[in-house]
């Protein structure tokens, strides 16, 4: 997290991001302009997307404490954890091929540019269904002490209903649903952020907790 | 009174309403599938290439596919019934995480970039589609070791969580993963990408087994008795109960 904000503060050469509607070569100068900065932030959000996995990864061991029939959720957690880093990385990568050589064809430039804010921004199916095997698992613990409180529950399914819209990024080059846009990325990341925040600060209670519920941790 | 295995259910339920909308983006929505030919005139290729449709259904499929990993954790579940080593369900939950971008998300944007932006080459519309079609039909690996794995699980399980003759048939099932190999090899004929033994071949075994597979597992769900459940500690009556059992994965 502390990466993130770094990230940002030095490097804020996608902010504002980049609009769709530019053509291959306004795209293939700024790769041009900004190859430093461009590979800055690619080096960092490597890292990043790297260093959520224990956060996650936590999130899965406490979701598997729930009291329900199966392990079905904390599965499907951890496959969606894996997908969503792996598009996060792609979508990196992508970036740093074009930054890598910027006088490559600018269309070339332009189509990894394309790729990598689809992989960028679309992709919120796993996070979703992410968010949705932690509300269920909330919602069906058994147990007369839940793991989880209730809201954490609502909570991820709030943060699920958010991100819905970006899905149909793909579909517009204007507009709040552009990748540049107030829904698709100011507040898909805003969402994101606070979701991280948020899980964080649950697990450092739910942890403290589990240390607490003595005979459990054997 | 409630069910118990409600968790269960609700994600077994939620695996046919995602195949319906995955049929529904490749076929009657973008006509992905069946194949088009590897060969196509190169203006028809162009032109499928950036029909919008195709944009429309890589907004769809972006926005279900999260619930491919809850198809695969219904295996997963099964397998962690089943006797056998850990080994099988984490290499199935591994293949299933790489072949879920490479099969399925990276192909779909592949051919959703063609029809983004209108001004690409053809060069590079070609190459989109090529490298579409090859991801989606050629890619083997993952599939093979999770198919591998559940049915080595299912043949060696002791508990008989699931018939043994699924095993053996989910065996037939990695062998036309292997079939697809040809794909990228050859252009036309039986064994391109839409040839008759590659893709409708494939088709006819893959599609029965998979229904035949998840009537298998809706049994094994039914059938599993409430004191094997995992949340089976909350409900006896022994003086232990208060003891949360260590998380297992």
């Amino acid at each position: 997290m502390v990466l993130f904000v770094v990230a940002y503060l030095l490097f804020p050469i996608f902010w504002p991001p980049l609009s769709p509607t530019l053509s291959p070569e306004e795209v293939a100068a700024f790769f041009r302009d900004n190859t430093t900065g461009i590979l800055g932030v690619v080096i960092l959000c490597n890292l990043i997307a790297g260093s959520l996995v224990p956060l996650f990864a936590v999130t899965a061991v406490q979701i598997s404490r729930v009291t329900t029939s199966s392990s079905v959720f904390t599965y499907a957690y951890i496959l969606c954890v894996g997908i969503g880093m792996t598009a996060f990385i792609l979508a990196d990568y992508c970036w740093g091929v074009a930054a890598f050589r910027p006088d490559r064809d600018p269309q070339l430039i332009s189509l990894l540019n394309d790729m990598a804010w689809f992989f960028f921004i679309a992709p919120v199916g796993t996070v979703i269904v992410q968010c949705l095997c932690f509300a269920l698992s909330v919602y069906l613990d058994e147990h007369s002490e839940p793991i989880f409180p209730r809201w954490v529950a609502h909570f991820n399914i709030v943060v699920a209903a958010l991100l819905v819209p970006s899905a149909f990024t793909v579909l517009f080059k204007t507009g709040p649903l552009a990748w540049d846009g107030a829904v698709s990325f100011t507040l898909r990341l805003i969402v994101f952020a606070v979701y991280v925040v948020v899980t964080f600060l649950v697990l450092l209670r739910t942890v403290n907790r589990q240390g607490a519920d003595r005979v459990a941790l054997v | 009174m409630k069910s118990k295995k409600r968790d269960q259910w609700i994600a077994f339920w939620m695996v046919p309403a995602f195949f319906n909308v995955f049929g529904l983006v490749f076929v009657p929505l973008s006509w992905m599938m069946p194949p088009r030919s590897p060969n196509a005139p190169e203006p028809q290729m162009i032109s499928f290439m950036q029909s919008h449709n195709l944009l429309i259904a890589c907004a769809l499929l972006t926005l279900v596919y999260g619930f491919a990993p809850v198809g695969n954790s219904i295996y997963l579940i099964q397998i962690k019934r089943m006797s056998v080593s850990p080994v099988f369900r984490y290499t199935l939950m591994v293949g299933s995480i790489t072949g879920a971008i490479v099969g399925m998300l990276f192909p779909m944007f592949c051919f959703g970039l063609g029809a983004f932006r209108s001004g690409y080459r053809p060069s590079i519309l070609l190459m989109l589609y090529d490298f579409g079609y090859l991801a989606f039909i050629g890619s083997l690996g993952c599939f093979c070791i999770m198919w591998m794995a559940f049915a080595l699980a299912i043949i060696l399980d002791q508990n008989n969580v699931l018939p043994k003759w699924l095993g053996y048939y989910t065996l037939w099932q990695y062998v036309t993963e292997l079939m697809a190999a040809p794909v990228w090899i050859s252009k036309s004929g039986p064994f391109a990408w839409n040839g008759l033994m590659t893709f409708w071949f494939a088709m006819a075994l893959y599609v029965p087994w998979q229904i035949i597979v998840y009537v298998c597992i809706y049994r094994s769900i039914k059938n599993q008795p409430d004191d094997e459940l995992e949340s089976a500690w909350l409900h006896q009556t022994s003086p232990a109960t208060d003891v949360r059992p260590k998380a297992t994965a």
